[in-house]
């Protein structure tokens, strides 16, 4: 499947290329890395390859997905490369897209090499390109995946055996519970939930998701999850 | 057992049987625990033709001293030499005595039951169901293909009498956690059995 890349997309991306000729003009100004990087000690005059400036903005474009937009890392690198910082800017959120797009349908290599060929891109960007997008994927579908609506999902489970022998209404009880510490987080919050069980209950619990632990190894979902893939 | 003077006068004159005549005393008896034990106990428990003729206000005084003093027996978990020790302090004949006794051991296990039955605690959980599902996408992440779970436990709130239920997500790991938590607690409980 290959990706559809819009019209406006293309433009923020051919800023790239235009990158190589900043970056040669930027040689020996520099130090290497810019934003919010320390500073390398005076009188160090690595040249700006075009190589580490495309890697440095893959970067910024996965701390981007990451931590959300860092106006000030825009700023600097507009500087040093002498472009306005709105087409850095642009070059930035349009290789997110692309590698967000990518990892979202996880496109093959060919796949990939071949929507991006639609740029025109040179063979050594383009290497360049499916580089980050390989290195970055799993990560980017991690984050992807809490984008979905979710539901409070189980993080733990604190068990207590207690026995009641009295009560204001009733001396001389022996009735036995279990407390149970329920541990659930929904969007990074966590919460607790304290509940109570009986143990004849609890036995009827255990029995009851030993099932639902079950049925992954029938027949009928061991053939769902091999054909649906 | 600390009871009231109320009660013990209530008592006494339940003794009388110039008051109280066998009959009588038979029907208070019934309709005291009647009115404690039964859910659909009658208002009008003490409506019977045959305690028309004792005055209301005694009848009254006497129904709620052996209500009270069943409940606080019942509460004690009183057994018959402390009864007997009560009731002859308050001028019971033996007949009367050995009657109240057998009438309470009869619903001694449905007295106790409604005594433990209150009173506050957690949440209880009554029940669970659970669902398999396997993710296929979403619109931020095609190509999952996940299983996952979905469990919800049923919980009974005691005081406000509602029924809210906790669902959850989760993966096949985390069930596998939870189920083998579970089942530690119940083996536990099996060996504290055996204690």
């Amino acid at each position: 499947m290959l990706l559809e890349l819009s019209e406006e997309h293309k433009e923020h991306l051919a800023f790239l290329p235009q990158v190589d000729s900043a970056g040669q003009g930027a040689r020996g100004r520099c130090s290497v890395g810019w934003g919010g990087g320390p500073k390398a000690a005076p009188g160090t005059q690595e040249p700006l390859t075009f190589i580490a400036v495309v890697a440095e903005f893959g970067r910024i474009a996965v701390e981007f997905l990451r931590r959300g937009a860092n106006p000030k890392i825009y700023e600097g690198a507009a500087r040093k490369l002498n472009v306005s910082s709105d087409t850095v800017q642009h070059g930035v959120e349009g290789l997110t897209y692309l590698l967000t797009e990518s990892s979202k349908l996880m496109i093959s290599e060919l796949d990939f090499q071949d929507s991006v060929f639609v740029l025109g891109f040179s063979e050594e960007l383009n290497k360049l390109l499916l580089q980050l997008y390989l290195d970055n994927r799993k990560e980017i579908r991690t984050i992807l995946s809490e984008l979905a609506p979710s539901l409070p999902s189980y993080h733990n489970l604190e068990w207590r055996l207690d026995v009641q022998l009295a009560s204001r209404s009733l001396r001389q009880q022996i009735k036995p519970a279990v407390t149970i510490k329920l541990h659930l987080s929904q969007n990074g919050d966590h919460n607790t939930k304290v509940l109570q069980t009986d143990p004849a209950t609890l036995l009827h619990l255990v029995q009851q998701l030993e099932q639902a632990l079950e049925e992954m190894k029938t027949n009928h979902c061991r053939r769902v999850v091999r054909n649906i893939k | 057992m600390e009871l009231s003077e109320s009660v013990q006068k209530g008592f006494q004159m339940l003794a009388d049987p110039g008051s109280f005549d066998s009959n009588a005393f038979t029907l208070l008896l019934r309709a005291a625990f009647q009115s404690l034990l039964d859910a659909q106990a009658d208002e009008a428990v003490l409506d019977h033709p045959d305690l028309k003729h004792i005055d209301p206000v005694v009848l009254k005084h006497c129904h709620a001293a052996a209500a009270t003093y069943i409940l606080e027996a019942g509460k004690h978990r009183a057994d018959k030499s402390t009864l007997s020790t009560y009731l002859e302090d308050c001028k019971f004949d033996r007949e009367r005595i050995e009657q109240f006794c057998t009438e309470y051991q009869n619903n001694k296990n449905s007295l106790e039951t409604l005594l433990g039955s209150i009173g506050r605690s957690l949440p209880h959980i009554t029940d669970v169901s659970w669902r398999l599902e396997y993710q296929i996408k979403t619109n931020q992440l095609h190509k999952m293909y996940r299983p996952a779970y979905l469990v919800t436990l049923n919980v009974q709130n005691t005081d406000s009498q509602s029924y809210p239920e906790i669902s959850f997500s989760c993966s096949m790991e985390q069930l596998q956690d939870l189920v083998g938590k579970l089942k530690d607690a119940s083996k536990s409980l099996e060996r504290a059995t055996q204690l």
